[in-house]
């Protein structure tokens, strides 16, 4: 690139802060602006719903880069930048305050937003608290202090990890799911029910195919009637009811939007020189040949580094197996590959404490794989499956099923 | 085993144990890793520096070893911190083996 044209990297979180840390690996000319509507530098979302919410770790303690790396690569980092406006064909994004900034290549990586579907929800929506920064956290962490009885809407990954943290604080806790599963979007039946089982032994109250039907609030505390005529009450609701892809600035303008910002496997949108990554994008991914939207900490990652290399003009495409996890009590859930399309499923490991997973196969070969177990338990069959797969290897269904099997030595072979 | 360094810890037998194995070694209240690697036994720290995992069932490739929680990779030779969410590199410790017997200098 000519050393004097401007890179623009709209977000701050992990894909944007990573995707600027790349570029400045290959070239320390190009000038490189990190846009950020937070007021603090990029940091690790897993342990907002977990460790921060228990007080186990500081914002401090999962910065992913401090003040000094900026300052030191030469990455202009501006915070409480909220972008309002774009102009594709001057190349020029509007701020809220009135500044506008030039760039000649633009990486969109401004993640995703909590959903607000229900109407029930709607209607009181600024009543529930919901998780997305650090400052929901902070919301909720102090919230908790003064509640006895919590209710999350939405048995996802994040209702279900702030579900296990308020168990660890002792709080009585009910998940109120409508679908009959839950973690439904993502991971599989039997999977997702050895979950449900370990948050009720634990003593979380989980309703499933259940909906809101009516909330009253009197002082302070919450009257809330289940689609089963159920009543309960509470006085804290936390909602956790999934995300969409953050494309509120590009309504309207002249780039392809279908469940995210489209792009292809080289990170680029429907519109000359702007990129994007992270949650924000539905890519193109050649190994699935498919369109895929990925919320989880290891995409945003890897795809903030590949869409630097593409804006710099080292061409690479994307290829990167999905790979995500949730930790919950005292189990990690890890899924790799794709778990939807399949003819057969094989299970390994018979039990939570030794591991069990689900090996989801097609024409012999893995496409997907996913596990629940004690806290170490599975990583390594799921990172063995991740390769696997990878590689296209045709499975011995034996081999999967024996425990005892080193699944690294399917690899060997090759 | 030379007496004249006490801070040898006696693991275990070398036998039967192939390339990327770990072995678990507890002494005290503390736990170490000792990995097979091609050229010998190295050691590091037992629990990641990321959250409290044990690296025993973790994955080795090459001179790494991946945490089986997060994915977390360090440097098994040098305990550097490789890859996100890891940050905070692994304490390593010597290995030697003497007579098919392993052990770990721990002071």
């Amino acid at each position: 690139m000519n050393s004097k044209e401007k890179i623009v990297i709209l977000g701050g979180g992990q894909s944007a802060v990573y995707a600027a840390k790349e570029i400045r690996n290959y070239d320390n000319k190009v000038e490189i602006t990190i846009i950020s509507e937070e007021n603090v530098l990029a940091y690790e979302r897993p342990p907002l719903s977990k460790e921060y919410i228990t007080n186990k770790k500081k914002l401090d303690d999962f910065i992913f880069f401090n003040s000094e790396f900026y300052s030191k690569n030469n990455i202009n980092y501006l915070k409480n930048t909220k972008i309002i406006n774009i102009d594709f064909q001057n190349k020029i994004l509007f701020s809220q305050n009135n500044n506008q900034f030039l760039y000649d290549k633009l990486l969109v990586a401004t993640g995703s937003l909590n959903r607000k579907i229900d109407p029930n929800i709607k209607n009181n929506y600024n009543k529930f608290l919901s998780l997305r920064n650090n400052e929901d956290s902070d919301n909720i962490k102090n919230k908790l202090k003064e509640s006895k009885k919590v209710l999350i809407i939405g048995g996802g990954f994040i209702g279900l990890e702030i579900a296990s943290s308020a168990n660890e604080l002792d709080k009585e806790v009910y998940v109120v799911e409508m679908n009959d599963q839950l973690m439904g979007r993502s991971i599989p039946k039997k999977i997702s029910n050895l979950c449900k089982k370990i948050h009720e032994e634990n003593g979380n109250k989980i309703y499933l195919n259940t909906t809101i039907k009516k909330i009253n609030f009197y002082n302070n505390s919450y009257e809330i009637k289940l689609s089963n005529e159920e009543i309960i009450f509470v006085d804290l609701v936390i909602l956790g009811i999934g995300s969409i892809a953050n494309t509120e600035l590009f309504k309207n303008k002249d780039i392809k939007i279908d469940n995210g910002i489209i792009t292809n496997e080289y990170c680029e949108t429907s519109q000359k020189d702007v990129y994007a990554a992270g949650d924000v994008s539905n890519f193109f991914h050649p190994f699935y040949n498919k369109y895929i939207r990925l919320e989880s900490y290891q995409h945003a990652q890897n795809h903030g580094i590949c869409a630097a290399k593409n804006i710099l003009g080292i061409k690479e495409a994307y290829n990167s197996i999905p790979w995500m996890w949730s930790d919950q009590l005292n189990i990690n859930i890890q899924l790799t590959g794709l778990c939807d399309d399949f003819d057969e499923i094989l299970q390994r490991g018979e039990n939570i404490e030794e591991g069990v997973i689900d090996f989801f196969i097609k024409d012999k070969e893995i496409k997907g794989a996913c596990g629940i177990g004690v806290k170490g338990k599975i990583g390594r069959d799921i990172k063995l499956a991740s390769k696997i797969l990878e590689k296209k290897l045709k499975i011995n269904v034996s081999n999967i099923l024996d425990k005892n099997f080193n699944l690294s030595k399917m690899l060997k072979k090759v | 085993m030379n007496n004249e360094n006490l801070n040898w810890h006696f693991v275990q037998d070398s036998d039967g144990i192939e390339d990327e194995d770990i072995i678990r070694f507890d002494l005290d209240d503390k736990t170490f890793c000792i990995y097979k690697l091609q050229d010998g036994f190295y050691a590091t720290d037992g629990i990641c520096t990321h959250e409290a995992v044990h690296l025993e069932d973790g994955l080795v490739m090459d001179d790494e070893i991946e945490c089986p929680m997060h994915q977390g990779i360090f440097n098994i030779k040098s305990g550097k911190a490789l890859s996100p969410p890891a940050c905070d590199d692994l304490k390593t410790y010597p290995v030697k083996v003497e007579d098919n017997k392993i052990y770990i200098q721990i002071s």
